[in-house]
């Protein structure tokens, strides 16, 4: 997965639609863990996200590699929602503003 | 011997030896106790319950929101895993049984929660400890069982998602 960084593109001409840092969408984080199971981190974000087995694999070896993958983004709730579901089935997960 | 299979009514048949059956239904005491325990177990808790924000308010109000319901959720699956644990026949040293879909989650569930517990009881925070396991240390050997274990449920549940997943993922 390209790593879904928004670059900061605000120039100096404040635009009509000027985004507050409020409206900077939250990523949701999942992060290595040196016991889980490969294949179950596939499965669990198969199955609460509906990922493919090519994305949910890939995000998995992200996280396998590089020790964290952002596997969705969105408002505060919505974020908020999806790191517990992660919770719940024992991924260690985060979210944070971009 | 496939320690799981999916019946064409739906429900997964599991058959594990008595040895293998004694061993899981010794989990959901060990769990419970870490989960809700007085014991030493504030590290199992915290790889259990991670949190989710940095910012200390934020994370603070994430606990309050959820911890409950997060332990709620945990306690009802080692509920369930044990007490299809209890069901089931013996016939011949192996034990049979069917699990719901429902049930068949509940041992996923547990089945990783216990691995979870047990990565930090025997204090493993690296990859490479697997490729060495050390075979005289029980908690090492139910780790690595539990971990065969979960790939065979997970290579029938995964079977599942895939047959009702629509094309493209996202």
């Amino acid at each position: 997965m390209a790593s879904p960084v928004i670059a900061p593109t605000r120039t100096d001409e404040p635009s009509g639609d000027e985004r507050t840092e409020r409206d900077l969408p939250w990523q949701v984080i999942v992060w290595n863990d040196p016991v889980t199971l490969m294949s179950y981190v596939v499965f669990v974000l198969r199955k609460l996200f509906g990922y493919n087995e090519a994305k949910a694999t890939k995000l998995m070896l992200q996280v396998h590699h590089e020790g964290r993958a952002v596997v969705a983004s969105g408002p505060r709730e919505r974020a908020e929602f999806d790191v517990s579901r992660l919770h719940a089935h024992g991924l260690q997960a985060t979210l944070a503003q971009e | 011997m496939r320690s799981f299979r999916r019946r064409g009514d739906g429900l997964i048949a599991v058959r594990l030896s008595a040895r293998e059956h004694a061993l899981l239904a010794s989990l959901p005491q060990q769990i419970a106790a870490l989960l809700t325990g007085e014991s030493e177990s504030s590290a199992v808790r915290v790889r259990l319950f991670p949190p989710a924000y940095d910012e200390p308010e934020h994370e603070q109000e994430y606990r309050q929101l959820m911890d409950d319901e997060l332990l709620d959720d945990r306690m009802a699956a080692l509920r369930t895993f044990a007490e299809t644990l209890e069901q089931g026949s013996v016939k011949r040293g192996v034990w049979q049984t069917e699990l719901t879909p429902e049930a068949a989650n509940a041992w996923l569930s547990t089945t990783n929660d216990a691995r979870l517990a047990l990565g930090v009881v025997a204090g493993i925070t690296t990859e490479t400890q697997w490729e060495e396991p050390d075979e005289e240390n029980p908690t090492h050997m139910t780790l690595m069982y539990l971990g065969w274990l979960q790939e065979q449920l997970l290579s029938v549940l995964m079977r599942g998602i895939a047959a009702g997943e629509p094309p493209g993922g996202e």
